[in-house]
């Protein structure tokens, strides 16, 4: 009798579970969404006033050398090697500016807040950031900024007033009609699709799901949302969970979108390995390195990404002129050494550009 | 157990955290300054509740593993009652604290009642509560608390930051208890040799009972420092902290198979932690050297502390 | 003791006294190992109804073999704990020694050389763990949480998170097949049949068991209890660094960072397989038997549409379960 009750328990757990009801995608969050038209119509930025924050007192530092630290939402992907390699570019082209990277092994909120305390105390000048929390990182930034440090943000945002500026990739619904496009070339207008993420709490991937789930009903309303899982940032599990999802679907299942550089390369993995290719669409965010197997092999057509080590040295100039004064609240663009003139957009964000496309004949130029 | 012994690891200790606060000052005069110290008191204090709520629990020879979990449990409910049930705040806190608790009792459940180890129990209701607070919270945080919320976390009272009192308090009562009341006096007993603790009459069963409550209590309560610390609620707040608070358990002279420990050695050992990862990344050590360093530290301290003490235990 | 040269009547056994049935006997040694089988039994039966291609040969194929080498990780690792012991690093170690064999085999050297240059290094890692736990006394649970935090903090520091691309196609063995079967599965069997061979027939095997359940008696029948310790850490080395040549091949990038909760996933599959944390039972089969039932229970809840938000307390219950089950089983045997 007793030998029957992890059995029986395992059945109860299965038949309370069944759910078939598949109305709205899981992963996103549940902040208003903004479609954007479903031709090539660009999208109009309205004009916002200045929303950022300032530091108190900050000292004269126009034309001196800065001491930056970079804290990323976590170091060991190629992601924010790329934006470290980045911000070190523009560093060694200003020659006034020393940048290290230091950031948490884990893309938990505890340990990034912790580093950035004790950089605050150490009496850094400038501090970049991308935020595992946006509303957690606040408290610190603002620390920061009382400090009279400067404070710019790149890739993942905080609450506005917690920094000076934020360097946007690209607009969230941007990023959202690139990927849902880019897959409705390659599947079709009536194809069905997984999602890979990374965890159901990383802002950015969230605010993105939600977009493209916005989109694709308003301009792709016969694609079929199959499915979202979660793979943390971890490639063996993005691996594992990318061939669940193909052995679940089967023919079902045409393409697959990886919301994460590390799920994309082991989602396309996953379809080589399962000699799925051509059959299966992998489209995501990925940087080029990590994609160059399987995009040489034609297994996927094209990788999404914004340049993550423009992003980065973009982001350095940023911090310079807002530490020297030249960007200052009420600006329309900056000026970001060989990227030329970048715009603000919202209020206190600046925009790196349109999202960047890396294909068989371009991905070889890249390195990173 | 004697006073000799016992005085000699925390004295160890309290030295290696001297010598360290000096060569730390030494490289950055930005260390050993007040506004430094007690900001570090208050970032210290959520892992300093679960640790000394640890000591006492590694010092019957078991472990609470799941302390984490019940820390984004109680987190992610506080959201969850406040915005989605509409429950006042303080209502809500105390309402998440309690559920927190009960957590840590169905620890303490399964392990007296069921006799399952409290390695493997704990290990189980890590991946439970963890999946929980996932489950419930649906990934969502919870923001936008009223400004007085924030006073634990970020504000201070009469100078010194808020939760940094209330790890003094606590610190403080859990020291008295330990070292001079009966129950105290119980938890050494289980350590030492539960089945004699057992024979001699004492409650084996309801004391290691109310030690798993204690933890999952102390938890609870360092959840709603930390939310409102952050100012939002996470589904993945904890995760980790109990390797930290085992380490500072562990550093501060707990043996690991119960019978020896003193909350005086698990605050000394967390002090000597928050000493060396601020001090370090003041002078300049990346984050990835200084878990280098203090897993070092780790091993080279217990490795000391083993040569000079041969008690003679396993 | 017999005198020799002396005929004794040979002894009647009562009649009510009788050798309990193989059934019985099975149950009893092997209980856990069995309440595990049946488990993946009944998944795999539940979830073919729901959606049959469950037991397709590629989804057979990502349970068993994409999992494998947890198992054959949680080989080592339930030898570990059957001595009384615990390592915690494990899964640093595996992300340690994945990065090495990958920058061996980037930089060009053997094949060989980039699969088993590894294993030797986690050897000696974890022989000098054994020396600090069996020698110095330190508990092992403290000696593998400085060795966690060492080995975290090192591959950071070393590698600077970068990835290990452009792997020469001949060392991703974890991708190719041996006899029709894919390497993986075929590692894992072997090794498990063989450790669990070795554990049950050899005097080195049976007496770890005694090192685990009663040292004072393991020290009294002349083991080396010190040498024991240390030998079963080494060969925890040795079975993560094998462990790794499946985990780090099986993409054609490694990243080298530590692979979270792994330590965690591998601890469970030995102990729901059996082994007990009290040291001194259970059997490396219900390891590798538990490894492959978390890799059974992680594809059969997508397969059943388990809200995603939901399927770690899933897990959770599912694990606790387990315990309770085999805590009951105990209470009943003993």
């Amino acid at each position: 009798m007793r030998r029957l009750i992890l059995p029986a328990l395992l059945a109860l757990s299965f038949s309370t579970s069944l759910s078939h009801a598949q109305s709205t995608w899981t992963g996103g969050d549940d902040l208003p969404t903004n479609p954007l038209a479903c031709d090539a119509t660009p999208a109009t930025a309205e004009a916002k006033p200045y929303d950022g924050g300032q530091p108190t007192n900050p000292p004269d530092r126009k034309g001196k050398t800065l001491t930056v630290v970079d804290v990323p939402k976590l170091v060991g992907i190629g992601y924010f090697n790329a934006t470290s390699k980045g911000i070190a570019d523009a560093a060694k082209e200003m020659g006034t500016m020393n940048a290290k990277t230091d950031g948490p092994s884990k893309a938990n909120i505890d340990d990034q807040i912790t580093l950035i305390d004790n950089y605050i105390t150490s009496g850094v000048d400038g501090i970049l950031f991308a935020a595992n929390d946006p509303v957690a990182i606040s408290p610190v930034l603002k620390k920061a900024l009382a400090a009279g440090i400067n404070v710019v943000g790149y890739d993942a945002n905080s609450e506005p007033d917690a920094r000076q500026w934020f360097v946007n990739q690209a607009e969230f619904n941007g990023i959202a009609k690139a990927m849902v496009d880019s897959m409705a070339s390659e599947i079709g207008e009536e194809g069905s699709f997984a999602i890979v993420t990374s965890t159901f709490t990383t802002p950015n991937q969230a605010r993105w799901i939600s977009e493209m789930a916005a989109y694709q009903a308003k301009c792709h309303p016969k694609m079929k949302w199959l499915e979202t899982v979660e793979a943390q940032e971890d490639n063996i599990l993005s691996f594992n969970q990318s061939n669940t999802l193909i052995n679940k679907y089967g023919d079902e299942l045409k393409g697959i979108f990886g919301m994460t550089s590390v799920a994309t390369p082991a989602a396309a993995d996953a379809v080589t390995q399962a000699k799925k290719c051509g059959s299966v669409a992998v489209v995501g965010l990925a940087t080029p390195n990590a994609m160059k197997p399987y995009v040489s092999a034609g297994c996927v057509k094209s990788v999404v990404l914004w340049n993550p080590v423009d992003l980065g040295y973009a982001a350095a100039y940023v911090l310079r002129a807002a530490a020297d004064g030249t960007l200052a609240p009420g600006a329309t663009s900056v000026k970001a050494g060989k990227l030329g003139d970048l715009s603000v957009i919202n209020g206190s964000e600046i925009l790196l550009g349109a999202p960047f496309v890396f294909t068989k004949d371009n991905i070889n130029d890249f390195d990173f | 157990m004697t006073l000799r012994s016992l005085i000699r690891h925390e004295t160890f200790l309290a030295i290696l955290l001297v010598l360290a606060l000096v060569v730390l000052s030494w490289q950055s005069d930005r260390f050993f300054t007040v506004a430094n110290l007690l900001n570090q008191g208050r970032l210290m204090t959520e892992t300093g509740l679960i640790a000394i709520a640890m000591t006492f629990v590694i010092a019957t020879g078991g472990i609470d593993l799941s302390v984490g979990s019940i820390l984004g449990l109680t987190a992610i409910l506080t959201g969850v009652f406040w915005k989605n049930l509409g429950v006042p705040l303080p209502a809500a806190a105390v309402a998440a604290i309690a559920v927190g608790t009960f957590a840590g009792y169905v620890n303490g459940l399964i392990i007296t009642r069921f006799r399952v180890p409290a390695l493997i129990a704990t290990l189980a209701t890590l991946a439970l509560y963890r999946g929980l607070a996932e489950g419930i919270s649906q990934a969502r945080s919870v923001r936008g608390y009223p400004d007085w919320f924030y006073v634990l976390g970020q504000g201070e009272v009469l100078g010194v930051p808020t939760q940094l009192w209330i790890l003094l308090i606590a610190a403080v009562v859990a020291a008295v208890i330990l070292a001079y009341t009966r129950w105290g006096r119980t938890t050494y007993a289980i350590g030492s040799n539960e089945v004699a603790a057992r024979f001699s009459g004492l409650s084996v069963e309801g004391t290691k009972l109310a030690l798993y409550t204690m933890s999952g209590f102390a938890a609870a309560v360092a959840a709603v420092i930390f939310v409102s610390r952050v100012s939002t609620t996470r589904s993945d707040m904890g995760s980790g902290i109990e390797l930290d608070a085992i380490t500072a358990v562990v550093l501060g002279g707990t043996s690991i198979f119960g019978g020896r420990g003193t909350v005086l050695g698990t605050v000394l050992g967390l002090c000597l932690i928050q000493a060396l990862k601020n001090g370090l990344s003041l002078a300049g050590v990346k984050g990835d050297g200084t878990i280098m360093l203090i897993g070092i530290v780790l091993i080279l301290a217990v490795l000391a502390s083993a040569i000079f003490e041969r008690s003679g235990t396993r | 003791m017999a005198m020799s040269g002396v005929d004794l009547p040979p002894v009647q056994p009562q009649t009510n006294l009788r050798r309990p049935g193989f059934l019985r006997r099975l149950m009893a040694d092997y209980g856990q190992e069995l309440i595990v089988l049946s488990a993946i039994i009944v998944l795999f039966v539940a979830v073919t109804a729901v959606n049959p291609r469950f037991i397709s040969a590629n989804n057979l194929t990502s349970i068993f073999s994409g999992n494998a080498y947890i198992a054959v990780a949680a080989i080592g690792m339930a030898m570990v704990i059957i001595t009384g012991n615990i390592d915690v690093s494990i899964g640093a170690l595996i992300g340690v020694l994945a990065t090495i064999s990958g920058t061996l085999a980037v930089a060009g050297y053997p094949i060989w050389v980039a699969w088993f240059f590894p294993v030797l290094v986690g050897m000696a890692i974890n022989g000098l763990i054994g020396i600090l736990v069996a020698y110095f006394r330190i508990p092992s649970i403290v000696v593998t949480l400085g060795a966690l935090s060492i080995l975290r903090g090192g591959l950071i520091s070393v590698t600077g998170g970068t990835w290990i691309s452009d792997l020469p196609p001949a060392f991703l063995i974890a991708q190719q097949k041996w006899l029709g079967l894919p390497v993986p599965l075929v590692a894992m069997i072997v090794l498990t049949v063989l450790a669990a061979l070795w554990m049950r027939y050899s005097a080195f095997g049976r007496s770890l068991y005694a090192v685990g359940g009663n040292p004072e008696a393991a020290v009294a029948t002349g083991i080396p209890i010190e040498r024991r310790i240390v030998a079963v850490f080494i060969l925890n080395g040795f079975f993560a660094g094998l462990a790794t040549i499946l985990f780090a091949t099986q993409l054609q990038v490694i990243q080298s960072t530590v692979p979270p909760n792994l330590e965690l996933t591998i601890i469970m599959a030995a102990v729901i397989g059996g082994v007990s944390i009290l040291g001194g039972s259970g059997t490396v089969i219900g390891s590798t038997l538990a490894a492959i039932l978390f890799a059974t229970i992680g594809s059969a809840l997508i397969f059943v549409n388990v809200s995603a938000y939901w399927l770690r307390a899933v897990i959770g219950l599912l694990i606790l379960a387990t315990v309770l089950a085999d805590m009951l089983r105990r209470r009943r045997t003993v």
